[in-house]
């Protein structure tokens, strides 16, 4: 009588186990995927986890805990613990109680359909001074400026509200997309329609899957004044270039509001640095919010997004604001802000998927394992606490492995990716190969990524500042040798480098150069679990096996 | 009918002497407690089942309409004829429902002894309407005052001529025929409505204010208009100076005959909540009952290697508790519920050691033994049985303790039945039908009303985890902590009786057949709405309104069964349970992320190698297992080496063992055993080899159990000194050395003690007193001397001066009396509750229900002392 046929294992810590092989696997993640995040996808069994968060943004897509509750029980091989059943409907079902929006006389009014929520929630120091006046038992004014912060607080009280209070159009500015000899894939297309349907939210896409078209394909669809947050200038730039080429925007129509220059136009691409730099205690750039009426906010790489930006954004609540990133996972945890201030989740496609459509390259992932030298072992044991990563990671005999991949190599396009500059300029010179660092005009920068796109340079050394929003189409091969600790957010960024598809077909490879029995080695095993649970095989070599090879 | 209806009986022992076999069996079956011991003869059975301790227990066990029918007799004329009865039930419109549920709420009295008489003339035993009866101490909850008769009692004659003359009636001669005319009047409802039409508007709001109780009412000295009118026309009598009752009979007048506001006449059904597919059900509960399975053990595993200590007042520290629900990953009254669970089911007790711990008993290797469906039916049953309630833990009790798992005070009586009788009822559910816990506690109310009625809710402080109705009864909580656990026990499945648990209740099994289902259900569904609490086995045995002889008709709460009916019956659940526990897997799945996962119940030896080599991450239907460096290494300090460990992921894994993880387990073996820890106590080092190999050659050297660690190190297992003297012996000059490798002078420090202070002088006695302590004893010595020479009168045996009288407790008894009439003084002997005993000197002023009220002139107030524990009275000598 079990069913012992379903794909799906559902554990009594919420994480849900999806065996990859089974022949239902497939209907089963469709039916799983809107109501619990992808956490881990290794070969057999990938792992979801229900969370609060991912069961509201499920609801916020129109599904109900009916829906979930099937979904679970149709597809779970042993029989759902009934207390998770409960606790999740019971989840689900503080979505909604207390919505916000639009009332004719009051403004901006939050209302409930359940009063002793609203009741509850009236009672919490820190709602108290977000309202008004109570119009009815079931309403409650609500200041209009405080629009972002009351969804903030509600949603850590465990009630998110429903924003129905609806945007401002903002200044119309035509922009078409020229969809001249290429297209929107099927999953930009889906991602630009779930977004514009949901009003506002988050779109999660791969590295190398083309968020910026999904960025682009919005703006369209808005067809308004738009303003652009992303990282950095090079990052400002891409942007500016892809909108020129791929929709009906002239260069004239877009200005770029960064350190350097300070122009404000119907489209405009603004740093968060400069967006966050503060002066006499004040952010001095902020007006730029409130310099256009903007229809339309792009917040490029989310998961970035610095703390004061999610204070502004809190007082931009009435216009739509579109999000993309890789990953949802904050090294900072913010994921709740994300989810209140900018908007639930709307599209979603993980790695494997769009590799499997061939938009992304697969990558064949190596970590080397080099040895200490004896003096080197010493010195390491005996450094301070805060020196130790560096030391480790620095290690003569990493730049010897680097030498060797590079020469096996030869003729591909090679980054090589590390943190420390001291250890990077000496790459630089022993490979003979250009170093981008901090310090590298932004000019200088970008004549450098266009040789190395045209081949003329086919090794270039980075530092961290290249981690992000570049774009380097022609790398096959990235080494990386030292890192930011063990952000996984980073592995992931620096994986992207190689992951566009190569117009060769040349297989993508990535190496790690770690140092064995070190903190380096802790870090890594910290990065490659991300890696294997975003379904990538990696293997681990020890570095004699490359130095014998080169 | 009845038998009793052809000749009135004039007593209960008479009317109990009228009715057949059977029907008394029944009486003694529903109140055990009158054949403990077994009484002599009927009068004695009738004597006893007047007493108050046993009418209370009776009247505790009625249902809440049987109960409001003794209420009703109890405002009712002593006797009642049944019409009377059903006038006050069924109020005077006649309710249809009230009336066919009367007979068997009468009935229900009769067989319990507790009314008896004929149709005719139904009499409540006298100390059951005393319980019932209102007083202005006891609120009736039928909400209703005194009689006129009885308001009026203490009220002068010329008062009461007043008042019947202001009512409109001639005035009589004496008291009690004014009394009778003015009850007439009242009763009388054509007189009465239009005298009530007349009342003011003001009038009748204070009569509807009271007419449903609480009957009494505050009045000024000077009262206003409308209250005027109503006390001159006895509408409101005075009870005392400021208080007025409403008569009873006015608010019979004014509530349509009806006793009770609203009567209860049927068992308020057990509403569906949900309804699911009995294989959902059955599924879900074989789901959990492996995971209880998985738990216990889980449980018992992790106190393997020395659990937690027993507390001195017994059970498991709060902190221990706290430390089991992380291990479990379950909440900490779950914790506590599978503590107590196992405890229960023997697996686990107390070791009895000096320090004293738990741990699993070896029934828990038996049972580790047996296949999966029988150790849950061990467990299904030891639950079933149990007194202990776990939903206490974490409450207070009467002294304020915390009542801690495992610990004392955790057992409830009233628990097996509740359970039983919760289960029941879910069992009258058509097959995959969930209540909804607030019908199933209603109908339990409606069962016994009386029962763990706030008596032990407040003192529990409620608070107890679980319990999320802070105010309910005992039952109530039982009721509900019996439908969780019987969810996390597998019994029920998403709140529906699963197959298996009607069979461990001992239901027919057979009623399941998928096809008769629906026609099954349905009728036991009616059945359970109509209400009449049924026996399984007999459902639908009597219906509303059926006048089968009393004792046919089903006892209402079927006593749990005998211990060997349960052992039939676990035994059947478990072999209906078996086929629906899944299979226990012998193969994992490895993974890149150095994950295992474990698709379901692993083997036994499987889980166990796995549990070393791997953390588990999460559990659930599945196991995931994920490898670490320490995990590794910890299955090689386990004495596995990385070939056996590479074999056995290989041997056990569905899918190629990934690179990652066989280089893990490589480099974890290469590091492994790198350094080498061992203990020495003493150690010889030289820088010349030569000698060195000497002393280890030596056979005198082989006491100091020697071992080289190096060429120019041994190490001793003999401490330092004897290492020096043995090599000494061997003619060898030997150094020691200290701990930071310098040469050690022998040349041994002085010993000495810590600060001392010297010994005090320790004198023969005490020190002698002064005057003003010598005064102040002379005068307790005295005043003592004083009390114990009053001369007293010796009752009986003589006394022994200054000794505690003795008397036998019928002596006792009649010189209290005899003091009470006299008003004398006694000198008594006295055990207080804690067996201390004192001598007292009382003048007693009243002897009822066992006790003394009595003026003590020892302490100078009035004290009430329980007859029992009075040794011995002696009178005091008048002067």
């Amino acid at each position: 009588m079990p069913r012992v046929n379903g794909p799906l294992i559902v554990q009594s810590d919420k994480t849900l186990l999806l065996e990859v092989d089974h022949e239902r696997a497939d209907d089963c993640r469709r039916a799983i995927a809107p109501f619990a995040e992808l956490e881990r996808a290794p070969e057999h069994i990938h792992t979801y986890r229900v969370t609060p968060l991912g069961l509201w943004n499920a609801r916020a897509a129109g599904h109900d805990a009916e829906q979930v509750v099937d979904a679970l029980v149709q597809y779970s091989r042993y029989p759902v613990p009934h207390a998770l059943l409960v606790d999740i409907a019971d989840t689900m079902d503080r979505y909604g109680r207390l919505t916000l929006s639009k009332h004719p006389a009051h403004g901006l009014v939050l209302t409930t359909t359940d009063r002793p929520v609203l009741e509850e929630v009236l009672k919490s120091k820190r709602i108290a001074p977000l309202v008004g006046a109570r119009i009815d038992p079931d309403s409650v004014v609500v200041h209009p400026s405080e629009r972002g912060q009351i969804k903030q607080v509600l949603l850590k009280l465990g009630w998110p509200a429903e924003d129905l209070a609806g945007y401002v159009d903002g200044e119309a500015h035509p922009i078409e997309l020229l969809e001249d000899g290429w297209a929107l894939r099927p999953y930009q297309k889906q991602a630009v329609e779930n977004f514009w349907h949901g009003g506002s939210g988050v779109v999660v896409l791969p590295c190398g899957a083309g968020k910026t078209l999904v960025g682009a394909g919005s703006m369209a669809q808005a067809k308004s004044t738009t303003l652009i947050l992303v990282t950095n200038t090079v990052s400002a730039r891409q942007w500016k270039h892809e909108l020129v080429k791929r929709t009906s925007l002239t260069e004239d129509e877009i200005g770029e509001y960064s350190g350097t220059r300070k122009e404000i136009r119907p489209v405009t691409i603004a740093t968060y640095q400069v967006l966050t730099t503060k002066r006499k205690g004040v952010y001095p750039h902020l007006e730029l919010f409130d310099s256009r009426d903007w229809g339309l906010i792009v917040y490029d790489e989310v998961h970035l997004l610095p703390a004061p930006v999610f204070k502004f954004t809190a007082d931009l609540q009435a216009r739509r604001r579109l999000g993309l990133t890789a990953t949802l996972v904050r090294e900072d945890g913010r994921e709740s802000d994300v989810f209140s201030l900018i908007g639930p989740k709307r599209f979603d496609a993980p790695w494997k998927e769009i590799e499997a459509q061939g938009y992304i390259a697969p990558a064949d992932c190596v970590e080397v394992r080099v040895n200490l030298t004896d003096s080197e072992r010493l010195a390491y044991a005996t450094a301070e606490t805060e020196e130790k990563y560096r030391f480790c990671a620095t290690t003569e005999t990493k730049r010897k492995v680097t030498e060797a991949i590079v020469r096996r190599f030869a003729g591909q396009q090679i980054l090589v990716i590390g943190q420390y500059i001291d250890q990077l300029d000496e790459l630089g010179e022993h490979l003979d190969a250009p170093v981008i660092k901090g310090e590298t005009s932004n000019a200088q920068r970008e004549k450098l990524f266009d040789a190395f796109r045209e081949g003329e340079i086919s090794v270039l050394v980075v530092s961290k500042v290249a981690n992000f929003s570049i774009d380097l189409p022609e790398a096959t091969v990235a080494v990386q040798v030292s890192g930011t600790f063990g952000s996984r957010q980073e592995e992931a960024q620096r994986l992207g480098r190689v992951l566009r598809p190569k117009a060769d077909g040349h297989q993508a490879h990535f190496y790690s150069v770690v140092a064995r029995d070190t903190i380096d080695q802790d870090f890594a095993a910290h990065r490659q679990r991300f890696l294997a649970e975003q379904g990538y095989s990696y293997r681990i070599v020890d570095a004699d096996e490359i130095l014998a090879e080169g | 009918m009845s038998p009793e209806a052809h000749s009135a009986p004039r007593s209960l022992a008479e009317s109990l002497r009228m009715r057949d076999d059977a029907s008394l069996a029944a009486l003694l079956r529903s109140r055990p407690d009158l054949i403990t011991p077994v009484p002599t003869d009927l009068t004695q059975l009738a004597t006893r089942a007047g007493t108050r301790a046993s009418v209370l227990r009776a009247l505790e066990r009625l249902d809440a309409f049987a109960l409001q029918t003794a209420e009703a007799l109890a405002v009712a004329p002593d006797p009642a004829s049944y019409s009377t009865v059903l006038g006050l039930m069924a109020g005077n419109t006649g309710d249809e429902t009230v009336a066919a549920a009367l007979p068997r709420a009468i009935g229900t009295l009769r067989e319990q002894a507790l009314v008896w008489g004929d149709d005719e003339q139904l009499r409540l035993v006298r100390t059951a309407r005393e319980l019932l009866a209102p007083s202005a101490q006891h609120p009736s909850p039928t909400g209703l005052g005194p009689t006129v008769q009885e308001a009026t009692s203490g009220m002068s004659p010329g008062r009461i001529q007043e008042i019947v003359t202001a009512a409109g009636l001639t005035s009589t001669h004496d008291s009690v025929s004014a009394v009778a005319a003015l009850t007439a009047r009242f009763t009388d409802r054509k007189t009465m409505s239009a005298l009530l039409a007349e009342a003011p508007q003001a009038s009748r709001e204070v009569l509807s204010r009271l007419v449903w109780g609480p009957p009494y009412g505050q009045v000024t000295p000077d009262p206003a208009a409308h209250l005027r009118w109503l006390l001159d026309r006895g509408l409101l009598l005075p009870t005392a100076p400021g208080t007025v009752v409403l008569p009873r009979e006015v608010a019979l007048h004014l509530r349509e005959g009806l006793a009770h506001r609203a009567p209860e006449p049927l068992p308020p059904a057990v509403e569906p909540a949900a309804t699911h597919a009995p294989q959902v059900v059955d599924a879900t509960a074989a789901g959990q009952a492996y995971t209880a399975l998985a738990t216990v053990e889980d449980l018992l595993k992790d106190w393997d290697e020395g659990g937690p200590t027993v507390l001195r007042a017994g059970g498991l520290s709060v902190r221990d508790l706290k430390r089991t629900a992380v291990a479990l990953d379950v909440p900490e009254p779950v914790a506590a519920f599978w503590v107590e669970l196992a405890y229960a089911a023997g697996l686990l007790a107390s070791d009895g050691e000096a320090d004293e711990r738990y741990a699993a008993t070896p029934a828990y290797d038996e049972w580790l033994e047996r296949p999966p469906a029988e150790r849950w039916a061990r467990l299904a049953e030891a639950w079933l049985t149990a007194t202990r309630t776990p939903g206490l833990v974490g409450g207070r009790d009467a002294k304020d303790r915390t009542l801690s798992a495992l610990g004392p005070g955790l057992d409830r009586s009233a628990a097996p039945e509740v359970r039983h009788r919760v289960l029941t009822l879910l069992a009258g559910l058509p097959q995959g039908t969930a209540p909804s816990a607030e019908s199933v506690l209603a109908r339990l109310r409606w069962e016994r009303p009386l029962r763990g009625q706030a008596k032990d809710a407040p003192r529990e402080r409620s608070r107890a985890w679980g319990s999320d109705g802070g105010d309910d009864d005992l039952r109530s909580r039982l009721a509900r902590w019996t439908l969780s656990e019987a969810e996390q026990l597998g019994i029920t499945g998403r709140g529906a009786l699963s197959a298996h648990g009607r069979v461990l209740l001992g239901a027919p099994a057979a009623t399941p057949a998928t096809s008769a289902a629906s026609a099954t259900s349905t009728a036991s569904a009616t059945s359970a709405g109509s209400g009449i609490p049924e026996p399984f086995g007999a459902p639908g045995a009597s219906g509303p309104g059926d006048k089968l002889p009393v004792h046919h008709r089903p006892a209402a709460p079927v006593e749990p069964r005998s211990p060997a009916e349960q052992a039939v019956a676990t035994t059947a659940a478990a072999r209906l349970l078996a086929p629906l526990l899944p299979e226990p897997l012998d193969h994992v799945l490895l993974q890149a992320d150095l994950t295992a996962v474990a698709p379901g119940p692993l083997q036994r030896p499987l889980a166990a190698m796995l549990d070393v080599l791997a953390d588990v991450e999460s559990k659930g239907g599945a196991t995931v297992y994920r490898f670490t460096p320490a995990s590794v290494r910890r299955a090689l300090d386990a004495g596995r080496a990385a070939a056996d460990l590479h074999a056995f992921l290989t041997a056990h894994s569905r899918t190629p063992v990934p690179q990652p993880l066989a280089y893990l387990i490589d480099d974890v073996a290469r590091k492994h055993g790198h350094l080498r820890v061992g203990a020495a106590s003493a150690y010889v080092r030289c820088d010349d080899d030569a000698l060195l190999n000497e002393i280890l050659a030596d056979k005198r050297a082989a006491a100091l159990r020697l071992r080289r660690l190096a060429p120019t190190v041994l190490a001793a297992q003999s401490d330092p000194a004897t290492l020096l003297e043995g090599l000494r012996a061997m003619g060898c000059a030997p150094a020691a050395e200290s701990a930071e490798g310098d040469v050690l002078i022998t040349r041994a420090d002085a010993h000495r003690t810590p600060p001392r202070t010297a010994p005090e002088p320790v004198p023969e006695g005490p020190p002698p007193p002064d005057g003003t302590l010598l005064s102040a004893a002379i005068r307790a010595i005295r005043a003592g001397d004083l009390a114990a020479t009053a001369p007293r009168k010796t009752a009986g045996a003589p006394l022994a001066g200054g000794k505690l009288p003795r008397t036998s407790s019928a002596e006792t008894l009649a010189t209290v009396q005899a003091a009470v009439l006299t008003g004398g003084s006694l000198w008594i002997g006295y055990v207080n509750a804690e067996g201390s005993a004192s001598q007292r000197v009382i003048a007693p002023i009243r002897v009822e229900g066992g006790f003394v009220t009595a003026y003590d002139h020892t302490a100078d107030e009035v004290r009430t002392y329980p007859l029992h524990r009075i040794t011995g009275v002696a009178e005091l000598a008048d002067d």
